[in-house]
Parts: structure tokens; C-alpha cells; sequence
């Protein structure tokens, strides 16, 4: 498979370490790539035609109803099944124990029947209350962004757009709170479709789930525009409609998700990071390729100043950022810092040596964005079947030995302090919410789930320490099996050294909120607005096209999109070459 | 989700089996073995909670054990527990693997009073092990085999009707399969399984739990922690009601 055959070449002076990238506070400052899973997605629906439609809209004239929007992709149709009704506003929660939302969605597999829709009825609008068959590959809800909702519809409805401001500063119409796939509350496993193509890259129904539901969020209120002002109703304009996005609320279910997949973390990683090496390895810049970059400093300018959040750490990140891009265009200025042999490590390395990790990741997007034809195929080794094994035939000898030089992070923790084992990550009898407790202070510490890597290596360091080396890995863990999932573990990274957090999680100024940026990163997400440590807001497909601007050549532009502009800045991955 | 009767995904399988071991204290890469022979179980069209039940409850009423031992025998070795227990297939399954992932299977490994065998075969198939027999005869006098013959196919013949899932406490023989040993049961049934086919049915239809199933819900359930006002409030760092 093409997803196990990635080559590593960790002697490469342009390939960032794991001990350098699998930190929290440098996954904390993640920034989506052309890789991450959304950009692929669009680029698979444009290139295959995929037909969108609008089904089914039985709704009342307040919008609360079904409806349905199927995709038709070359081997078969998937349907987007919606349920709108009317909820309290001191029940609308993100929270994972709402009991009620707005909208709830299932993707179906398929064209759903009414016997399906009947069924879906009684069960969607339950989300995890309800049960669902392999037939759906996907449940999801979403919740109104009342002010902006209210102002689009009243607006369009009077033949005006809305206001431009707001929609800005939150930049979607509805979020979702949760996408459930994979297996979850009895929809299909992942095994039933993985070897679809369209599916093969990671999250790719859920992602569709998601760009389906963007669609509905602008469609129905269109449609209740029209149905509030009648003639006098206008749509949104083009550029508006594709800078609206779909929000999102993420907690901390994503978390515990990075660590139990350490194979497929390493394969996203692998494959983001070589996209990396690829380009600082470049001796002479590709033609149009710099050029592209420095006008991509101007867009992102631009993005980053209508990135606006309360969060005081976050807006601090911001404001440094705005500085030091500037800064960075300056330098560009200077023909001679650019212009020379291998170009792009040139400017990696000057943003490394003196900007923060947000400006660097951020740089690592945009120096990767140009250069579709080297790297796209790295889309395709993102994904994996492999579950890591227990191998009973290492020796105990090169156990200690990778644990010595892989987990040196862990190792020289010293676990005896109160603030190295503050927190334990458990589920809730309340709906199976993850939570975070701080020892001392919380209940269930007895029942805290295996996410403790660190201490965990660092207990198992210890025992190996006076074990005789002859000894079979096999007799050790029959005689200490409360090791047997770290040793699996400390395998597993050796393999595939891309696939461990090297910090504690368990430390008290642990933030989950890095664990979760990192990853919807790798989805695409925009727009981080932290609530705090533990949850965030985003938006997703903020500029994509819409389903009928997907056969357009800029397709594929439309990172780190600008309120008001149709598009992001020229790539010289299509034809559009646009100037911003 | 504690209702009788339900169709389950094979992640669920996962998911709620990992955490019955852990909730009768097995160790969590044990409980994760455990879960991935539950599935391998459910993905050959049985119920997993059936055999797997016998199992929890033993351990979790300590009427079996995780602690085991190797011999060396002169024909093989020998796994047992050195209580004066049943020896908990939870634990006997992993072990098995490790075994043979290091050994080999030159000679016959027995693995002695072990409380559910259908657990050690999906443990073994669970991890790709082909070319194997495993045979016993349980306490109720039942002679079971099952035959692993290879990355595609395997098959159990079985001396009498019940069913292989409900064969319990047993010593286990497992060696390496040849045409010599292939079906020695006297008028054994026999019934052949082709793995990919199971799967896909599987993953089609969903996994049938039936009345055990409660009861491995409730193992599970003891992962999870009662809920108080204050970490419902910021257990999960967000409010209770938002608005934007």
C-alpha cells in the first residue's frame, strides 16, 4: 500500500526531527497545508466531476423540516440527510451533553429510501441517543450562529447583503459540535469504505459530511430569505457565499483520538514534513514560485488581521504574528536574501532563527502552498491499515535501547513532583464526555484512561533497569503485564518515530488545546478561537468553492481566504494566475 | 445503550471491550488484545459477548486468574496458572501469540485449565497466525478443533451441537497443522469460514449482540466516572449553554 511506503530520510539536513515537530507547543501553533484532508477532498471533487443536488426540502415556511443534498461521485451517490426544528436558546450547547441542536445530519451511503428516512427520523435528531446502521457513514449536528443567521436572512430577504463585519468576525452561519464516523453509535466502520477511492485519504466522509452541511447552512437561508421577503429577495453574492464557512466546536474527544492512532499520526506527519524537506531542498526556485510566496505574505496579512479572538494568549500569538510577517516582507524586500541557491530553506531558516513557532508553521504553509506538483502525491500516504503489534521476538536489550533513545523526554521526568501528574484525562458517565481532571480536586483518578505515555515509558525504564537481558520480551510481559501496551508502544515509535507527543500529558501546564490545533489543522480548519485550554472554535472550508465553482480553474486557491475576495491568492498549481 | 437485542459496529467492539477488561482490572494492553479477538470473533459472525462473558465474570469474581507461567515439556512447553485458579483466557490468549511469534511452532504448546478456548483461537487468528490446530475437549466431555489453515480460511469441527462460543474450561493443544491431524474427531461437524466473506457480511450487517450484552456494558461502565455539578461545569472547559 502506498500509505505503509513512505520513505524517511531522517539523514536529510531539510527534514525537521520528531524531537523538533512533536512538541506540543510547535503542534499548538499548526497551520492547515495544502495536505490537510479538505484541500484534498476538493481537489478529488473537482477533478472527478462530483454532482451536486438538492434533493429533498420538506420544511415549514420557518425552515424546520428534512432535507436532503446528494453528491454523485464516479462509482456511486452519497445523500446528506438533515433534521431542522425549532430549540430552546438555553438548551443550544456545544457541549457533547446537549440533548438538543438545530440541525442534525447523517451521511447516508447511498440514496436513502423512505423506509431509511423514516428510520433516520426517529433516531437522528438523538444523535448519540439514537442508533444507526452501516448504512450511514456519518452523524452530525449543528447548532445556529443566531446573530449572523438572523442578520443574513433579514438582510437578503430586504434584496441587501448582510453585514460584511459580522459575518467576519464569525465567519459561518452554523457550526457543528460534533461529526461522528467510523463505527460511531452504530454507523458503518471505516473497514466497509476504505478502499473506496474517494475515501482512502483520512476523515474524507466526514469531511464531505461537512462541506454538505456549509452548503445547507447557505441554501436554506437563501431559502427562508425568500420566503420572508418574496420578490424582493436577493442571494448572497458570490464572493460572500464562498467565505462563509461552517464553524466548528472541538473538545477534548479529539484528543484521546491523536494518541491511541500513533501509526496514522506518523504518516500525517511523515507526509507534511517531507512536503517540507521537498521544497527546502529545491536548489533553484521553480519559476513564478517566489513571486507567488511573496504575494501570499500580502494575503495572509490580510487573513491574520480578520483573525480576531478573545482568548488573551491566542490574541497576543495574533498580534506577533501580524509584526513579524511584516517583518518578514521587509526582509524579502532585499532581493538578495530570496534570490540565491536553495531559496525556500533560505527564508525557513531565517523565520526559524528569529520569529515565533505560529510565524514558522505558518511560513511552512505558505512555502509548501506553490508547489502542488511536488508534494500532492504525499496526499496519498496519509492514511494506514496498520494497528501496532505487540512483538514478542525484540529483545529486552533493544527495548532499552529505544526507550533510551527515543524517550528521553519521559525518562528524565521527574514523576515524584505533584505538577508532572496534576491531570488524568477520563470519560464521563454524563453522555461518555471526555473531561480533564486535576488530581486532588476530581473523582476518578482509579479510572483514568491510558493517555499517560510519559510516565508510563519513564515506570517502565525503571523496572528494565534491573531486569536480566536474556530474558524474552514475552516472559517479561507475562511476568509485568501492566507494561504490555507501553512496550507496544515504544515499538510502535521506533518503526514510525513521527507518532509520539514527546511531552507529558499529564503536566500541570499541559494544554489540550494543542493536541486538538495540530489535528484540525491536519483537516484544513481555520480561524482558531480558543475558549480555553480545553476547547476551541474554527471555521472549515472558510473560501472553498462552492459545489458550482468547483469546475473553475482556482479551485484550488483559496487558503487563508479574505472576507469580501472570491478567491486566495494565485497558486501556479492551476490556470487561474489571478493577481490579488 | 444498555438495551438487549442491538446491532453493534466492529469499532464498538473495540471500544466497549477494551474497557470490560479494564473495568475487571485486567491491564489496558491486555484489555486491547482482548478487544482485537473480539473482533476478530465478531467479524467471523459470532457474538462476542457470549464467550467473552465467562471470562469478565471469572476474573472480576477471581475465580480465574491473569498470572501464568511457561514450562518447558519434552515435546513443546506448557502455559499454566500457578494459582489454584483457572487460568484467565483473557491473559492465556496473549501469551499464546507471544509464544508462538517467538518460538515457532515446533512442538505442541498445551495451555492448561483455561476458562474460554474460543478466546485463544481469536486471539491467534486476530494476529495472522496460519498453519495451526487447536483441539480440547471441554468439561462437558465437548471435543472441539479448530483448524487455521491459512490467511484466507479456517474451519472448527466440533463432536457435538453446542455451540463453540459456549465451550468452556478446557486444556488446550495447539500445534502446527498438517494433513495427518487435520480432522481427527469421529464424526466431527464441520464448519468452514472464509474470513474475507465473514468480514464483509459483518461489515454490511453489523455485529448481533444479544443477552450478554448488558452485562459487558456494565464491565464497561466501570471506566467511566459518576458526574458531578462542578465537572459538569469545567470538566470539559466549556459552558453549558453558548450563543454567537
Amino acid at each position: 500500500m502506498a500509505s505503509e511506503s513512505v520513505l524517511i530520510d531522517l539523514e536529510s539536513d531539510f527534514m525537521r526531527s520528531p524531537e523538533k515537530v512533536m512538541r506540543l507547543d510547535r503542534m499548538g501553533s499548526s497551520f492547515p497545508t495544502r495536505l490537510s484532508f479538505m484541500r484534498t477532498l476538493i481537489r478529488r471533487m473537482s477533478r472527478e466531476n462530483w454532482k451536486f443536488e438538492r434533493t429533498r426540502r420538506e420544511v415549514d415556511k420557518d425552515g424546520y423540516g428534512l432535507s436532503i443534498y446528494s453528491v454523485t461521485t464516479p462509482n456511486r451517490t452519497y445523500s446528506l440527510v438533515g433534521f431542522t426544528q425549532e430549540i430552546p436558546a438555553d438548551m443550544r450547547t456545544d457541549r457533547v451533553i446537549a440533548e438538543v441542536w438545530d440541525a442534525t445530519f447523517n451521511l447516508f451511503d447511498g440514496v436513502p429510501t423512505q423506509e431509511d428516512i423514516d428510520y433516520l427520523a426517529q433516531n437522528t435528531p438523538k444523535q448519540e441517543g439514537g442508533r444507526y446502521r452501516p448504512s450511514e457513514l456519518a452523524l452530525a449536528r449543528a447548532n445556529k450562529s443566531l446573530r449572523v443567521f438572523k442578520n443574513a436572512v433579514d438582510s437578503l430577504s430586504k434584496g441587501q447583503q448582510p453585514d460584511l463585519d459580522l459575518l467576519t468576525s464569525v465567519g459561518y452561519l452554523m457550526r457543528t459540535s460534533a461529526v461522528y464516523g467510523s463505527g460511531k453509535f452504530g454507523c458503518a466502520d471505516r473497514a466497509k469504505i476504505a478502499d473506496r477511492e474517494e475515501c482512502k485519504a483520512p476523515f474524507q466522509m466526514e469531511l464531505l459530511t461537512v462541506y454538505l452541511i456549509r452548503w445547507f447552512t447557505i441554501d436554506s437561508v437563501e431559502e427562508l430569505a425568500k420566503e420572508k421577503g418574496g420578490k424582493k429577495a436577493v442571494k448572497f453574492d458570490q464572493s460572500t457565499r464562498q467565505f462563509i464557512g461552517v464553524g466548528n466546536a472541538t473538545g477534548l474527544g479529539m484528543a484521546p483520538f491523536l494518541l491511541k492512532h500513533p501509526a496514522l499520526i506518523h504518516n500525517w506527519v511523515v507526509a507534511k514534513e517531507t512536503a517540507l524537506a521537498r521544497v527546502r531542498s529545491i536548489e533553484t526556485a521553480l519559476p513564478g514560485t517566489l513571486e507567488v510566496f511573496l504575494k501570499s505574505l500580502l494575503q495572509v496579512s490580510q487573513h491574520v488581521d480578520e483573525w480576531s479572538v478573545a482568548d488573551e494568549v491566542q490574541s497576543a500569538r495574533i498580534s506577533r504574528l501580524t509584526d513579524e510577517i511584516q517583518a518578514l516582507r521587509m526582509w524579502c524586500e532585499n532581493e538578495s536574501n530570496i534570490y540565491r541557491p536553495y531559496p525556500w530553506n533560505g527564508i525557513y531558516q531565517y523565520v526559524e532563527d528569529n520569529f515565533s513557532l505560529e510565524c514558522q508553521e505558518m511560513i511552512v504553509s505558505l512555502i509548501i502552498e506553490p508547489h502542488g506538483t511536488l508534494v500532492d502525491d504525499l496526499a496519498d500516504t496519509m492514511s494506514t491499515t496498520i494497528i501496532p503489534k505487540f512483538q514478542a521476538d525484540m529483545t529486552l536489550s533493544h527495548l532499552k535501547e529505544v526507550v533510551a533513545d527515543v524517550y528521553k523526554w519521559a525518562t528524565t521526568i521527574d514523576f515524584s513532583l505533584e505538577e508532572s501528574q496534576h491531570h488524568f484525562w477520563y470519560y464521563s458517565e454524563d453522555k461518555l464526555e471526555p473531561r480533564f481532571g486535576s488530581k486532588g480536586v476530581d473523582d476518578g483518578v482509579d479510572q483514568e484512561m491510558p493517555l499517560a505515555i510519559g510516565r508510563d515509558v519513564h515506570d517502565l525504564n525503571e523496572v528494565l533497569q534491573g531486569i536480566d537481558e536474556d530474558m524474552s520480551i514475552g516472559e517479561f510481559a507475562m511476568m509485568h503485564p501492566q507494561f504490555r501496551h507501553i512496550i507496544r508502544r515504544v515499538q510502535n515509535t521506533f518503526e514510525r518515530p513521527y507518532s509520539e507527543v514527546q511531552d507529558n500529558l499529564l503536566s500541570e501546564s499541559m494544554r489540550p488545546l494543542d493536541l486538538l490545533r495540530f489535528k484540525l489543522a491536519f483537516f484544513g480548519a481555520s480561524k482558531f478561537d480558543p475558549k480555553s485550554d480545553l476547547w476551541t472554535r474554527i471555521s472549515m472550508y472558510q473560501g472553498a468553492p462552492m459545489p458550482d465553482q468547483l469546475s473553475e480553474p482556482n479551485h484550488d486557491c483559496w487558503s487563508f481566504p479574505i472576507a469580501g475576495k472570491s478567491q486566495s491568492y494565485p497558486c501556479i498549481n492551476c490556470t487561474c494566475r489571478k493577481t490579488v | 445503550m444498555s438495551k438487549n437485542g442491538l446491532t453493534i459496529s466492529l469499532n464498538e467492539v473495540l471500544f466497549y471491550f477494551t474497557r470490560a477488561g479494564f473495568g475487571v482490572k485486567a491491564p489496558i494492553g491486555v484489555s486491547e488484545d482482548f478487544a482485537r479477538s473480539n473482533i476478530w470473533i465478531a467479524q467471523n459472525g459470532f457474538d462476542p459477548s457470549e464467550c467473552s462473558l465467562v471470562a469478565l465474570d471469572n476474573l472480576d469474581s477471581q475465580k480465574s486468574s491473569l498470572s501464568i507461567q511457561f514450562e518447558k515439556t519434552g515435546d513443546g512447553g506448557r502455559l499454566f496458572c500457578p494459582e489454584d485458579k483457572v487460568l484467565s483466557a483473557i491473559e492465556a490468549s496473549v501469551s499464546c501469540v507471544d509464544w508462538i511469534e517467538f518460538n515457532g511452532l515446533d512442538g505442541d504448546l498445551k495451555v492448561t485449565n483455561v476458562d474460554c478456548p474460543l478466546l485463544v483461537v481469536s486471539a491467534l487468528g486476530a494476529n495472522q497466525c496460519s498453519g495451526i490446530k487447536v483441539s480440547w475437549v471441554d468439561r462437558s466431555n465437548n471435543q472441539y478443533q479448530v483448524n487455521l489453515s491459512d490467511d484466507s480460511n479456517w474451519e472448527i469441527i466440533a463432536s457435538s451441537e453446542t455451540p463453540i462460543e459456549q465451550s468452556n474450561y478446557a486444556d488446550i493443544e495447539i500445534s502446527a497443522l498438517d494433513g495427518a491431524n487435520k480432522t481427527p474427531i469421529k464424526n466431527g461437524k464441520l464448519k468452514t469460514f472464509n474470513i474475507a466473506d465473514e468480514k464483509l457480511k459483518t461489515l454490511n450487517n453489523g455485529v448481533s449482540v444479544g443477552d450478554k450484552w448488558p452485562e459487558i456494558y456494565e464491565y464497561f461502565s466501570r471506566c467511566l466516572v459518576k458526574s458531578s455539578a462542578e465537572s459538569r461545569a469545567s470538566g470539559a472547559g466549556a459552558g453549558l449553554v453558548d450563543t454567537d
